[in-house]
């Protein structure tokens, strides 16, 4: 081999890691969008928040009835205090200090560890069943597109089945029946919510199946498992990754609607569980369910937003 | 330039390829689409045979057929003496290294989210050969011997020209050092002037290589540039087969003429042109007797009764036409 041949496969056989210039052109067309990057921030916010924040906080589950109900810094409050002297109430002014910055609940426990922790539940309930859901998705849409026949039909009757039981109602019942525990329903809103991946991924397979680049990969001799892993599924990433962003916030609030309804795992401090013990105190101690909701409704919107820039930037159609 | 043409590569053998039309709620089987219809031809080693016809006339599912893309109906496919319809799957994988194909849209033959170096070194991971520095200079190897830039091998498909995809597409076709080249149509979708350039490419590769190339195309003068023998499609069916020289000089089936009188020549005058009537008839239900008659121009009263076989009617010039029955 010459020189210069070396030279030239010395050159190519270090490629800048296959993938990064093309993860480049998306985060330069991702980055236009401001309200996705807006979104991607707080994401980024509440995900280092959620890992790291407990260690600098007030443990969440500490009971203090000194102080309880404490409002926000910045608030003050009436509160009526019962009396055992003179047997009745009192109304003292209660403001809120700086050791409980987002106040406290009807236990004392501080609102601003909860919320943090809280984070921690929310996201890991929101990736790992958005997790569970995608893949069972991809997998059962990009088998079935690809190997058609009765395999498709299987598969695509299962997946109208599980369409017809109303989400939500299909949830309660498996929680009801195996137990309110976060793993549970994790798994409940994983196993229940990949149809829509599913029928997506399988239109999307459809339609690259027929694509000549298949039909060349199979003409060299590449066996089933290359072509879906290797031509079909790098094809369907892009869509993988707007799907699950796009689901993550209707976890989420699956989950708060699940909790709020007292069908949480009271053994974690969920942002649903918070707002739903809060709902009982909202004439004394409004903070207790909103920031909650701030938080919740904050999270979704910021995926939201990611989600779409995200499929804005993936569609070459799009003009941005 | 003159071949051998005793050493026989592939043999096919009245191959059949039909799709079943089904209709209703039990998919009652109401018909056949005959793409390929009793198809008799051979390929000899560092031939080219074009394959010419209209749209629709089974060119290309001939052309699948033969890798087994498609599952033949009926017929022998006999690439080396073996019958490709009984291949099992290693057979069939051991198959696919020595007969490539080329295919027309070199933007759809290649996976978008693969580099081109990786698209070319696909075939080579496949068969497991070499190791990845080997692999990696056979790229550069291929790449050159296509007229690319080496260096381009990180690229993706989308920063390349229609042409240069082209190109790929025949670099990742010769990484096997195959013995037959199936072009589906492989410049059909170029502009004119990258067309030649094309051309001129795939004949200097098959001279450097020894290859045999099934040419396929729906134009004669593409064909006219490199094919050594030609056999003219229509409805399923190869009408005539012959020598390129005999084809052009001395056509014996009517639609041949036809075909042929459609390609643009400074020589002819538009009024001896045969103008071919109507559309190619649908291959579900194709006319009786021989299936060119409604559009022939020569047509015999035999014509719409019998079908015509495919007969050699001077040394190696095969056609199936009832006009030269009686010679």
């Amino acid at each position: 081999m010459t020189e210069r041949l070396r030279d030239i496969v010395r050159r190519i056989s270090r490629p800048p890691s296959n993938s990064t210039r093309l993860i480049n052109y998306y985060w330069q067309r991702t980055r236009r969008n401001k309200l996705a990057i807006f979104g991607l921030t707080f994401i980024i916010f509440l995900v280092l928040l959620a890992v790291v924040g407990p260690f600098f906080t007030l443990d969440p589950t500490l009971v203090d009835f000194e102080n309880k109900n404490l409002p926000p810094v910045g608030f003050t409050i009436e509160q009526s205090v019962y009396n055992t002297e003179t047997d009745d109430f009192i109304t003292t002014k209660v403001s809120g200090t700086w050791n409980h910055p987002l106040g406290t609940d009807s236990k004392g426990r501080d609102m601003l560890a909860m919320l943090i922790s809280g984070a921690r539940v929310s996201m890991l309930v929101g990736l790992i069943a958005t997790g569970i859901a995608i893949i069972l998705g991809t997998i059962i849409g990009v088998l079935s597109a690809y190997l058609g026949g009765w395999v498709d039909n299987v598969l695509m009757r299962l997946t109208d089945i599980m369409m017809t039981f109303p989400f939500f109602i299909l949830l309660v019942l498996i929680v009801f029946i195996f137990g309110p525990s976060l793993v549970i329903i994790v798994l409940a809103i994983g196993l229940t919510g990949w149809t829509g991946t599913a029928r997506l991924l399988r239109s999307e397979a459809l339609s690259l199946r027929t694509r000549e680049f298949i039909t060349a990969a199979k003409a060299m001799g590449a066996s089933d498992n290359r072509v879906i892993f290797r031509h079909l599924i790098p094809n369907v990433i892009s869509l993988i990754i707007v799907i699950a962003t796009l689901a993550i916030p209707g976890v989420i609030l699956a989950e708060a609607a699940l909790s709020f309804i007292g069908l949480g795992d009271p053994t974690v401090p969920s942002w649903g569980i918070i707002l739903e013990a809060g709902q009982n105190s909202l004439r004394t101690a409004w903070w207790v369910a909103v920031e909650p909701g701030i938080m919740i409704f904050l999270t979704v919107l910021a995926f939201n937003f990611l989600g779409d820039g995200l499929r804005d930037a993936f569609d070459p159609k799009s003009n941005i | 330039m003159k071949h051998m043409l005793n050493h026989k590569l592939l043999k096919i053998r009245n191959l059949k390829k039909y799709y079943p039309v089904t209709a209703g709620l039990f998919s009652r089987h109401v018909g056949d689409i005959k793409a390929v219809d009793g198809v008799t031809f051979d390929i000899s080693e560092k031939e080219i045979i074009g394959l010419v016809g209209e749209s629709g006339c089974g060119k290309s599912t001939l052309g699948k057929t033969i890798p087994r893309l498609e599952e033949p109906t009926s017929g022998e496919i006999l690439y080396k003496g073996t019958d490709v319809a009984k291949l099992d799957k290693k057979g069939l994988r051991e198959l696919r290294r020595e007969i490539q194909i080329i295919f027309q849209d070199p933007d759809a033959s290649l996976d978008p989210r693969m580099t081109v170096g990786d698209s070319i070194c696909e075939p080579l991971i496949i068969h497991n050969i070499g190791d990845e520095k080997k692999r990696m200079e056979r790229v550069v190897e291929l790449m050159e011997q296509v007229g690319l830039e080496a260096t381009q091998a990180n690229l993706y498909p989308h920063e390349f020209s229609g042409g240069q995809k082209q190109r790929i597409g025949i670099a990742r076709a010769l990484a096997m050092n195959p013995k037959l080249i199936i072009a589906d149509e492989p410049v059909s979708a170029l502009d004119v002037s990258i067309q030649a350039q094309i051309l001129n490419l795939m004949m200097d590769i098959q001279e450097r290589l020894g290859l045999a190339y099934l040419f396929i195309a729906h134009d004669l003068s593409v064909i006219k540039h490199m094919a050594h023998r030609i056999a003219v499609m229509y409805l399923g069916k190869i009408v005539e087969l012959a020598d390129k020289r005999e084809t052009f000089d001395n056509p014996l089936h009517p639609y041949t003429e036809a075909l042929l009188s459609a390609a643009p020549s400074f020589k002819s005058k538009d009024k001896d042109r045969i103008l071919l009537r109507g559309d190619v008839p649908s291959p579900l239900n194709p006319p009786a007797g021989c299936h060119f008659h409604p559009r022939c121009h020569r047509v015999l009263p035999i014509c719409n009764q019998q079908e015509p076989e495919l007969a050699e009617i001077s040394e190696g010039h095969f056609a199936a036409c009832h006009l030269y029955k009686s010679l």
